[in-house]
Parts: C-alpha cells; structure tokens; sequence
C-alpha cells in the first residue's frame, strides 16, 4: 500500500525476506534478509534517498531468540548503512504499545513518557530496543533525518496487527468486569501519516494517533465479534500455561492491554505535519477486513 | 430461541417497571433529563475521550441519587458559587467508602443550574478492580495523575479532588472534622491552569461508617490500600460495609482564584493549601452548626 502510494510521488523499491505477492506492478523488490550482507548491497547499489523501516516482527509464532534478534539486529544494521551510505531521510514505524499498560498509566501519554511495556511483557522488549536504538539514532547520526513514529493500533485488510487479529476473532476472550479505552487507525492513514514524515522532513520522535478513543468492547462488537468474558485469574493461568507451548498466540502481557488503557497523545505529530485521519471510527472498524 | 428469550426478558423488564415505585421512575427520567442538558463532547458511539458515556453514566447515578434524596437526605448549600468552565471542587474525604464523591457528584448533577458531570480523581487501584475498574470509566473517573487532570481541566471540566487521599477515607472515628494532610499538586495544577478552587465541605460521611482502628499491617499483606476496624465491619460481613442512614450537608465556598505558574517553593504552595483547607472548615464548622443531630437535621 505504502509503495502503490509512494511510487505516485518516485521510484520505490521494497525489500523483504519473504516474496511478496500482492506487490504492485513496476515496484522492484529484492529478497534479502535485514541482517545480511544483500541488504547492504541493495542500499549501496540502489542509494535511496530515504528508507522506511517497517520490518519488525510482531507475532509470536516463531522462536523468540530469532525474532528478537531480526528486530534488534536488523533495525541496527537499517540505521548503520542509512548513515554509511548517505540516506537522507529515515522514518522508523515503531509501535505505540511501548508505553505498555499499567494502571498508573496516565489518558494520552506524550513522547516523554517512559517505555514501560516490558515490566509486565517482557516479550515485546524487543520492540522497545528498536524504538529506544532508533531514538538514539538522532543524536549518533544528525545527518539523517529521522523520524520515529509510534502509531495506536492499525487496522485494515492488508494489516495484521495484534489488535487487527484480536478483533478478527469471532469470540475474542475479553477481561471480565474491564472495559478500558483504546485507539485505533486505519492502515490507510498510516500510509498517509508516513508520506507526511517524508514531505515534511520529520525529525524526532512521534505518536501518530487516528480518529478516537473507543472502550475495547465497543471495538468488539462494531467489528463483528461476540466477547467472551473471561475472569482474570483463569485468563492469566491459561496464557501463562499454554503460551509456551504455543497453544495460545500470546503471552500473559497482552492481558494489560484488554484491562488498562493506554492512549497516546498525537498532538504533536498533528501540528508538525497537519495530519488528519480521513477514516473515522465506524469507518475504521468497517474496514477492518474490506 | 433467541426471540424467544427476548420476549421473556421484555416481559420481565415490563414486570420491574411496573413494581417499581413512580417516583423512581420519575427520578430516573429527571437524570436522564438533566444529563442531557451536561454539555458532553461525545463521539459517534456515545463516548467522550476518557471513556465516559452519558448513557452509562445514567444507569449509576440513579443508585447515587435514591441515596441521595431518601437515605442521606443531602442538603446543599452554595452550589451556584461554582462556576463555570474548567474548576477544582477540592472536599474533604471520610467514612470508609466514598460515598462522599458519590453524593457530590449527584448534588452536582442535580442541583447544579447547568447541571455537571464530576471527574473523580480516584487512586490506583481502582482500575484494578474488575466491574469497579469498568464503571468507574463509564462515569469519567479516572486515576488521579497530574496529566489526567490537566486533560480534564484543559476542556473545561470540573474536577473532583480529595486531597487526603485514603488517609482521610479511613482514618478513625476520633479524628472526625479533622482534616488530614493535604497532597500540595491540586494548587500547582490550579496555577499552571488558571483554574477556580472552590473548598467543599461535606458534613456526615465522617460519621457514617466510624473507624476504630486501622490494621495497615494486616491489610498491605492482603493487599488492600486500608484495611479498617469499623462499627459494622467485618463483625457484620458483608452488610457491615454499609453506611449509615446519617444526615449529609454539603457546603460549597467562595472560589478562590490564585495566582502563579506553580513551580512555587513548597513553602509558598503550603500558605495556598491551608487557605483551602480553611475554606473546608468553615465550611465543615458551619455545617455542623446548622444540624440538630447526627441522623436529623
């Protein structure tokens, strides 16, 4: 989506470690894995003049020394030839749940909030070393333009965000008697929110956030599904016990985030790039798989 | 089967209408009517941004309100010196359980001309506790951050403060009408946001539910925030937690409207924070004066 749109303004390559079917005609895209030596060599030979990182793995299917190391290591390796090779624009898609959700968490947390997802989901630290590497990035190398952006929960077809999957079930297991607020966009303001980070020559680092705050079991029910309520005591055993088994896709951490909310403030992304997202909240849920 | 059950339901609900009494009715539909007139910037779903929804808001207020009308009787004085757009209602705290937030935010909403919806800044464990953690977001309370209430304040809210904290709420019988120490970070919030504190003095709920002592020692090991000795718990179980019929007043003050950015010395924040709680104190003082006894007046 992101390379349809930006091929209107340039030339756009991708690259991945898998093929990529649904690419669109006249994008190229080399196969390399992030950490690898091909990956160099497509930035040496291509010389981009801005790179989009959005290769972080989120699910937990597989091992997790692997997909800490993918992330961490491939975001580092992203930043070290972006400086080698003379990019001029880099933007890093972090994710909006390093916060984490604890129950001091203040309503519209701002950049300078700490990152606290991992002292309950330690298995998400990964992606809170990419977002601090990446924000440590700004200092080490000023001569790239570098933008982190830390967006609320994506939904759309083409997306498969841990809440886009959550809210895909037919009876999502819900917290009994917790109904907490949360944030989501559609995937095609976020397409949007990045080709802004790039006209704009974003520096720093930014929460992105979409058309509102809804409770969770609103989400629920407006994208098709049925709660399931489920008491904290049995939801916690049973993530606890079968996710290392790989019973259950997630672990017990994911819990925070269906009992306490975690909302961003996007203010600041706002008023440097005057981004509005044009998918309301009905649209938003609508389009989740359409 | 699904038709089938809702017909059943309906029928119930249409039993429950007609046992209940009109002027329950009465009463819920004068909430509903005056929770209309709060202006409210909800979104498509009927929910402001911190959660809050009128509709739900709706369904515990009227519990508030029967408490408020027939079992405290809550008198209330010079409500209509709050005034209007963003300001601090900062009262005192007692009697175990808050039902002095409940029946500040039913006055509010009852007697207020506009009526308005009070914020509670609440403590951490609330979103903690499942059902307790729901409602309290459907009702706009939320924990009780400087961020939060800066939000809150910044769209023009009025927001609920107890600056005693759980050391008011469960303090014992002994030390009734007297104000415990005040958290300072509801004045810095008042100077860096402009906002009006009016001192509310609640006369009643110090009497409700008399503490004899607090087992701090047993009730950290059990996890709870306090744990009291009362007239009625746990000797009574359950029913021990329930307050008693007592007589409530409500006393709001002259707004005071203090200037700062409020990065003051503690020292200067003090002098402004015991300018509130004398506010509260006469307000108390008065109160107590006024009624003929604890459960009368």
């Amino acid at each position: 989506m992101l390379a349809r749109r930006l091929s209107a303004e340039g030339d756009v390559c991708g690259v991945d470690s898998a093929a990529w079917e649904t690419r669109p005609p006249k994008v190229p895209v080399y196969r390399a894995d992030l950490r690898k030596r091909e990956f160099e060599d497509v930035i040496r030979t291509e010389r981009p003049d801005a790179v989009v990182h959005l290769g972080s793995v989120r699910h937990f299917r597989g091992d997790a020394g692997n997909r800490h190391d993918i992330n961490v290591r491939g975001t580092q390796k992203v930043l070290q030839h972006c400086s080698d090779y003379g990019v001029e624009k880099l933007v890093v898609v972090s994710s909006g749940t390093v916060y984490g959700a604890l129950p001091d968490n203040p309503f519209f947390m701002d950049e300078d909030h700490p990152l606290s997802a991992s002292r309950d989901y330690p298995e998400i630290r990964d992606l809170i070393e990419v977002d601090t590497l990446a924000s440590g990035f700004l200092w080490k190398a000023p001569g790239v333009t570098t933008a982190v952006l830390r967006p609320v929960h994506i939904l759309g077809p083409n997306t498969r965000s841990m809440m886009g999957q959550f809210l895909r079930l037919e009876r999502p297991p819900t917290l009994m008697g917790f109904d907490p607020v949360m944030q989501v966009m559609h995937e095609s303001d976020m397409v949007e929110a990045i080709v802004r980070t790039l006209e704009v020559g974003l520096n720093g680092v930014y929460n992105v956030t979409g058309p509102g705050e809804v409770p969770l079991l609103t989400a629920v029910r407006e994208t098709g599904g049925r709660a399931f309520p489920v008491p904290e005591f049995l939801f916690r055993t049973a993530l606890r016990e079968l996710f290392p088994w790989s019973v259950v896709p997630w672990p017990e951490g994911v819990i925070d985030f269906l009992k306490y909310p975690a909302t961003l403030s996007g203010k600041l992304f706002e008023s440097a790039t005057g981004f509005q997202p044009l998918f309301g909240l009905r649209e938003t849920f609508r389009g989740l798989d359409a | 089967m699904t038709e089938k059950r809702q017909g059943w339901l309906s029928a119930l609900s249409d039993l429950a209408g007609a046992v209940v009494p009109l002027s329950v009715r009465e009463l819920e539909a004068e909430i509903a009517d005056r929770l209309y007139k709060v202006p409210t910037a909800v979104n498509e779903y009927g929910f402001d941004r911190f959660g809050l929804s009128p509709d739900e808001a709706r369904k515990t207020l009227l519990p508030a309100a029967l408490l408020y009308k027939h079992y405290f009787r809550v008198s209330t004085e010079g409500i209509d010196r709050v005034p209007s757009g963003r300001v601090l209602l900062i009262a005192n705290h007692a009697g175990q359980l808050p039902f002095d937030a409940s029946m500040i935010s039913a006055a509010m909403i009852l007697e207020a001309e506009p009526p308005r919806i009070a914020r509670g800044m609440g403590e951490y464990w609330i979103p903690q506790l499942p059902f307790v953690s729901s409602r309290a977001h459907r009702m706009g309370t939320m924990v009780g951050t400087p961020e939060n209430c800066r939000a809150l304040l910044d769209d023009e809210e009025c927001v609920m403060v107890f600056p005693e904290g759980v050391r008011g709420m469960n303090k014992t019988y002994d030390q009734r009408y007297k104000l415990q120490r005040f958290g300072t970070g509801f004045v810095r919030l008042a100077l860096q946001t402009g906002t009006p504190i009016v001192p509310v003095g609640v006369v009643g709920s110090e009497e409700q539910q008399p503490g004899f002592a607090r087992l701090d020692g047993l009730g950290k090991l059990l996890g709870a925030p306090a744990l009291p000795l009362t007239l009625g718990f746990p000797w009574l179980g359950p029913l021990g937690i329930l307050p008693m019929p007592v007589k409530y007043w409500i006393g709001f003050g002259e707004p005071l409207r203090f200037e700062g950015t409020g990065d003051e010395d503690d020292a200067d924040i003090n002098v402004l924070v015991d300018r509130v709680r004398a506010g509260i104190d006469e307000q108390l003082s008065r109160g107590r004066a006024q009624r003929q006894g604890v459960f009368t007046g």
